[in-house]
């Protein structure tokens, strides 16, 4: 600790490659921090502890077939499933396609059985049940679109003929979707389409945590002979089935993190190099001093570890503001949010890569003779 | 006057560690930057270079994809026998009545996705002249046989020339491999029309793909189906509607940009270290130059040219680490607004351009690292440096 005084005035004594170096490490790791959060947040959707009660009923085949109406009754009956509501995604748009946002038709009663976190003041609840061409949309999709109660919306599916008229009678928060869907009446849909008696999947909420593998077995098992049969899967594992269909994310995030630090790597050594190579005579007078070799090799490493991981702080932290402030966000990822461990976790690439890179020129610079040393200092 | 180049190839030389390892830094970023724009040219060529203009897709109004698009059958009469529709030799109109459904599958990786399984009419393989049975044969109607393209049966389980696949819960079997020459039917299985409306009990159709060589019959049937209110069709030309899918690049075009920019800046500032560094310790020759007569100007040039020269050698390194990823295959699902949120398979471009976008990249971190180190080199004061 005594030598911290030094180090640091060993570090600002050329400010500018101190600064260059810092930035260069610190634009490097937030790249990083970002990357991984990006594909941390994408393989662990957004959870409450209702979410983690429900389960997702699709026909096995493809997302893309329906499930007959019928079906509802058949899964309430499941032992342990204590609501049941059959939702339709409409793949509608408002005005224009680039104006594209989840929205389904679903039974609004059943809806909120299903979905408790949904919260909506009472008096919209109603509003929105007893309409038949209401709508319950996310605060935050209604803010992106710049939609208050009241205002009336037509969508335009581009699967379905029909052109839903909506009045917008409810605003919700607390989905786990960071409250970007649409709701509308299936009954409506249903007679727009000339009653199709489609859904495309049922969400059931079960009773506990301990349900969720039996019923979702009891269900599959019930339609194994049916017409058509399901696959039903946790909420979480059918948003994760989207997520895998992007492709291997993981490999392409991870190829390009690890190319970024042997980057970091080859820079920083090449500035450390530098660095310790002008200071030569300054560690000859160390060494005539009588300062032990060790001492002098972990003074210029812990030097080399120190900036490195501070760069690597104001990096990974810098990621976690700029999110913080924009709350950026888009598709799967809402919000992008740098978890602390994210930042702990580049702090140690950091300290790392200021080792790796500082070690041969430090070990070299350490081992000068005394008389050599000598020499050079006359 | 002009320095010698030769001047700035020795310094470097003299520190080639340091050239070298900074070279090799910025090469490292070059080469991601390359990467990830082969990725974007890669999958929007996949759409891109799949339409023929001289070929129509009626789709249902309104619908931006085929696997979003069905209408009834009848209508396939109505469209089929329209004036200007090219006719084959025994006066049959060029047309082939098409059905989409998507299964879901595993890839071999282990993840499950989306899979266009497409049934095509007679005519479906005349209209795709790209397309190359490469193994195998073509499929027999009625007897539930398929196709796979080559890139399908390398990345999915099943799909192997001969196998026995179980969709829908019927058996179907692998009969011949297929090659559509990097379209988007690459990422396709085919069958028979009928055989797949018959197992998905779908008797309608999702579109009808049409030749019409001549342009002004093409507007014709564009208008003509347009106008027609009882049929809610639309026809657009084959090239234009693969052109609307490729939004689906919007996802690898905003993380390319992201990491390509952050990177940049990133070897900026490698690169400014590295040439303060090598124009501070070489104070007494650049005074001396002065001495001798030259120019600020000219060793301003001098060293910015050394700095351009430096990331120009690494954009040439980073081109060489990229090479090896033209050509490979990958894949992801079609998310786009316009998307049908199936697997889209598409191979890394390392084309001319890309190359030559990575080259301009890098002469770029050149300029901008080496600029500031050039300018202070620039306004080195002979008295100051030679009282040293």
């Amino acid at each position: 600790m005594k030598f911290l005084r030094l180090l640091i005035k060993n570090m600002l004594r050329n400010k500018r490659r101190t600064f260059l170096t810092v930035s260069s490490i610190a634009v490097s790791l937030f790249l990083v921090a970002t990357l991984v959060t990006v594909l941390v947040q994408l393989q662990n959707p957004p959870e409450t502890p209702d979410s983690a009660l429900r389960l997702i009923v699709r026909h096995r085949v493809s997302l893309f077939n329906t499930l007959p109406i019928s079906y509802r009754d058949k899964i309430a009956q499941v032992e342990g499933v204590e609501a049941v509501v059959g939702q339709m995604w409409f793949g509608g748009y408002w005005k224009d396609p680039s104006n594209f946002f989840a929205n389904f038709s679903v039974n609004p009663d059943q809806l909120f059985e299903v979905y408790p976190d949904i919260q909506v003041p009472e008096d919209q609840k109603e509003a929105f049940k007893s309409q038949r061409t209401a709508a319950l949309v996310g605060r935050n999709l209604a803010e992106q679109m710049g939609w208050k109660l009241g205002d009336r919306i037509t969508l335009i599916s581009n699967l379905f003929r029909f052109s839903p008229e909506l009045t917008i009678r409810a605003i919700y928060e607390g989905g786990t979707d960071d409250d970007t869907t649409l709701y509308f009446h299936w009954d409506y849909f249903n007679e727009g389409m000339g009653g199709a008696d489609i859904l495309g999947t049922y969400t059931v909420r079960v009773a506990s945590k301990e349900l969720i593998s039996p019923v979702s077995e009891e269900i599959d098992r019930v339609f194994r002979n049916s017409n058509p049969p399901t696959k039903t899967e946790t909420e979480r594992a059918f948003i994760l089935g989207f997520v895998n269909m992007l492709g291997n994310i993981q490999f392409l995030i991870s190829s390009i993190c690890s190319v970024v630090v042997f980057t970091v790597i080859l820079v920083a050594a090449t500035t450390m190099a530098m660095a310790i190579r002008e200071r030569g005579r300054e560690i000859a007078i160390l060494k005539a001093l009588g300062f032990r070799t060790r001492l002098i090799l972990s003074l210029l490493l812990s030097e080399a570890v120190l900036l490195a991981a501070l760069a690597a702080f104001i990096g990974s932290a810098g990621a976690w503001a700029v999110f913080a402030i924009s709350g950026f966000g888009a598709g799967f990822i809402p919000r992008l949010v740098v978890p602390g461990w994210v930042i702990a976790m580049c702090v140690a690439i950091g300290a790392l890569v200021g080792l790796v890179s500082s070690g041969v020129p430090a070990w070299r610079a350490s081992r000068i003779t005394v008389v050599d040393a000598m020499r050079r200092i006359v | 006057m002009k320095i010698p180049f030769k001047y700035n190839l020795r310094s470097m030389w003299a520190r080639r560690v340091g050239t070298l390892m900074t070279a090799a830094g910025v090469g490292l970023t070059v080469a991601i930057v390359i990467v990830m724009m082969a990725m974007v040219v890669g999958l929007t060529s996949a759409f891109v270079d799949s339409g023929h203009d001289n070929q129509l897709i009626v789709v249902r109004k309104g619908s931006l994809n085929e696997v979003n698009s069905y209408f009834g059958r009848d209508l396939y009469q109505t469209v089929r026998y329209l004036p200007g529709i090219d006719r084959d030799e025994e006066d049959q109109p060029l047309a082939s009545p098409e059905i989409i459904v998507v299964i879901n599958w595993p890839r071999a990786s282990g993840e499950d996705t989306n899979v266009t399984m497409r049934g095509i009419g007679e005519k479906g393989f005349e209209l795709r002249p790209e397309m190359k049975i490469v193994g195998g044969r073509r499929f027999e109607p009625g007897v539930r046989e398929i196709i796979a393209s080559r890139s399908i049966s390398e990345r999915f389980h099943g799909f192997q020339l001969g196998q026995q696949v179980q969709i829908n819960d019927a058996p179907w079997k692998v009969v011949g491999i297929f090659d559509a020459g990097g379209t988007a039917y690459d990422s396709e299985i085919m069958s028979s029309y009928s055989d797949i409306a018959q197992e998905w009990e779908r008797p309608i159709y999702s579109s009808i793909l049409l030749r019409v060589d001549d342009p002004d019959d093409r507007q014709a049937i564009i208008k003509r189906i347009e106008d027609d209110e009882n049929i809610q069709l639309q026809a657009v030309p084959q090239d234009e509607y693969f052109a609307d899918q490729t939004s689906s690049a919007g996802p690898v075009v905003v993380l390319g940009t992201f990491v390509a920019v952050l990177m940049g800046v990133g070897a900026c500032f490698a690169a400014m270290n590295m040439m303060y560094a090598t124009i501070m310790s070489r104070v007494k020759e650049v005074a001396t130059l002065r001495a001798l007569g030259f120019k600020r100007r000219s060793i301003l040039s001098s060293f910015l040219l050394e700095s351009i020269v430096l990331t120009l050698l690494a954009g040439i390194v980073g081109g060489l680490m990229a090479l090896p990823m033209n050509g490979i295959t990958t894949g992801t699902a079609n998310m786009g607004p316009n998307g049908s949120f199936a697997e889209v398979i598409f191979q890394f471009r390392i084309s001319p351009p890309v190359l030559l976008a990575g080259l301009i990249f890098s002469l770029g971190v050149g300029i901008v690292g080496g600029f500031l180190p050039a300018l202070r080199a620039a306004r080195v004061r002979l008295v100051d440096a030679l009282r040293d």
